[in-house]
């Protein structure tokens, strides 16, 4: 059973006269093993946000089936199972965190403990600000709060929501570390973020949404490879017009390129090299970065 | 109903926690303390009474107690009644739309709570408020009228009983217009709507003879038939509180009506809102 399962999904948004709306989304079909970490990312205006309100029931999609955690979105007994991180959580400004989380636990049908809301507040970094109203918080500690509430009772499935807007790179080495404790756990992780390192970070397989539709999806290292190019480092003092010789291309930085579709192949432009005196010091696969990934599979949906 | 009630409870926690709510406690009783300090009022009791408000006599002849103070207990009703719906349609305009603002709408709908739990939770949660803050205000003024006058009556607290019912037709709207424009300005323009609205459909019967017959006449007719009648039940409560006769069940008729009239517009918001993306 996936976590998420999506088949043919559409949304599109009417007016109050029913006029015809822009389509959100057009026929996603999308599938999240349990257990593990996924990072959905896409332009603004992809179809993101509607996905993620379409798996918690607060949108309901046009045509096409949803389940999550092997139920219906709208299901109370799968929801109890979803800690949920929206991207502008707005928080009541006159309470204290300890307050906040307690009225959050009461809605997820759990009685509030006060051993517990201190653990989770010193696991979020809040500790010291508990008996500070949420009025005078910064943007990274509201968002700590709402990581806090999210992961409060342990849930099997956590949807955020760009869990590390505006917190500081510390704060994101921390907030990476609880996600990582919670996918230890066995919690699925359902990724919405800009931050595309963040994603690269924390997430095994990566959706790439572009126009409503899933321009590409898969395991990271997949995603980003370039065929079978390689980037090569030789010690200085190496023959140049030897190397271009052997079929190797000069990159930015001192760096070589080469083509090999095997092993074979690679070990035998290596030894060619080393025969013309060129020293190997680092050899690594060409692969592009998420950035670059997503900007072409744009590219290509558009 | 577990939830209905906790989201009820967190918003009272939250109105409490608000400097606006607690200035309107401190004006509230900052008039009662005024009130209380400088009202003068002597009432003579006996056979017969007479009453003076501020040095002057009340009415003119000496009357039975009673009698004499139906204009004062009538006072405080429609003062209770008038003012605590005005009160209540100012302070609760900003629930709904800061409810279903954008980051808490979702964040609420993501739990597992029925919509119709966390309108009606939000809905309960205004009228508790409104209630512990009108009968704050008439536990005060009956108070001060026992303690000044030693006229010891319930009248200003049906007052603020029944103005609550009519708060809670009056906030139905409100609530229900949140659900289609979250704006708090329209929320209490609505509101405002309704109240004043409320109040010539009370004399509905009255001003009807006044405009000309035909269109005109059966459109005041038709809007002003599915209004509550503010101004009847707020004349039907200064008669409860005067002890003035008043026509069998006339007050339970009129409630029922605001009461029909708030269900209504409260389903309406609850389909709304089940309806609705967010």
């Amino acid at each position: 059973m996936d976590a998420i399962r999506a088949e043919a999904l559409t949304k599109t948004y009417r007016g109050l006269l029913r006029k015809a709306g822009e389509p959100a989304l057009c026929g996603l079909d999308l599938a999240v093993a349990p257990g593990t970490a996924f990072g959905l990312i896409g332009p603004n205006g992809a179809g993101k946000t509607t996905f993620i309100k379409i798996l918690l029931g607060v949108v309901r999609p046009t045509s096409g089936k949803v389940e999550v955690l092997g139920g219906h979105p709208e299901d109370l007994a799968v929801r109890a199972r979803i800690g949920y991180l929206p991207e502008r959580l707005h928080l009541p400004e006159a309470w204290r965190p300890p307050e906040f989380l307690a009225s959050v636990a009461r809605l997820k049908g759990k009685r509030p403990v006060r051993a517990e809301i201190s653990r989770l507040l010193e696991r979020v970094g809040l500790a010291q600000a508990a008996g500070r109203k949420i009025a005078g918080f910064s943007k990274g500690m509201r968002q700590r709060l709402g990581l806090a509430a999210a992961v409060l009772g342990g849930p099997d499935l956590l949807v955020l929501d760009e869990p590390t807007d505006g917190i500081d790179p510390l704060g994101r080495v921390e907030v990476r570390k609880i996600l990582t404790e919670e996918l230890s756990r066995g919690a699925t992780l359902f990724l919405n973020s800009h931050l595309l390192a963040e994603t690269e970070r924390v997430c095994e397989r990566v959706g790439i949404l572009a126009s409503g539709r899933l321009a590409r999806e898969g395991r990271l290292v997949d995603l980003c490879r370039t065929g079978e190019r390689w980037i090569l480092e030789f010690a200085p003092g190496h023959d140049a017009a030897a190397l271009a010789g052997i079929g190797l291309s000069p990159l930015a930085g001192g760096r070589w390129g080469c083509e090999a579709e095997t092993a074979q192949a690679l070990n035998l432009v290596l030894d060619r090299a080393r025969a013309s005196g060129a020293l190997l010091v680092r050899l690594e696969r060409d692969e592009r970065d998420l950035e670059e990934v997503l900007a072409d599979a744009v590219r290509v949906a558009a | 109903m577990r939830t209905t009630l906790a989201v009820a409870a967190d918003l009272l926690r939250e109105a409490s926690k608000r400097k606006w709510f607690l200035g309107l406690g401190i004006a509230i009783t900052l008039v009662l303390s005024t009130l209380g300090l400088s009202l003068k009022l002597d009432v003579v009791d006996g056979a017969l009474a007479a009453s003076r408000l501020f040095g002057h006599l009340l009415g003119g002849d000496i009357r039975a107690v009673d009698v004499a103070m139906r204009p004062v207990l009538k006072g405080t009703s429609y003062l209770v009644f008038y003012v605590g719906l005005v009160f209540g349609i100012v302070a609760c305009a900003d629930f709904a739309p800061s409810l279903l603002s954008p980051g808490r709408i979702e964040h609420l709908l993501a739990h597992p709570v029925r919509r119709s739990e966390l309108l009606l939770g939000t809905f309960l949660g205004v009228l508790a408020l409104a209630l512990l803050a009108s009968l704050y205000g008439a536990v005060g003024l009956t108070l001060i009228l026992g303690v000044k006058a030693g006229l010891w009556t319930l009248g200003p607290v049906l007052s603020a009983l029944i103005a609550s019912v009519c708060f809670a037709a009056i906030y139905a709207a409100m609530l229900t217009t949140a659900l289609f424009v979250r704006q708090a300005a329209v929320s209490a323009g609505v509101g405002f709507l309704v109240f004043f609205g409320g109040i010539l459909a009370g004399v509905r019967s009255d001003i009807a003879p006044m405009l000309d017959k035909g269109f005109g006449r059966s459109c005041f007719l038709a809007v002003t038939l599915v209004l509550p009648r503010l101004s009847a039940v707020a004349t039907a409560a200064a008669d409860l509180a005067g002890s003035t006769p008043m026509p069998v069940r006339s007050l339970a008729a009129l409630l029922g009506g605001v009461f029909v009239f708030g269900l209504g517009v409260l389903a309406l918001g609850i389909f709304r809102f089940e309806q609705k993306d967010f």
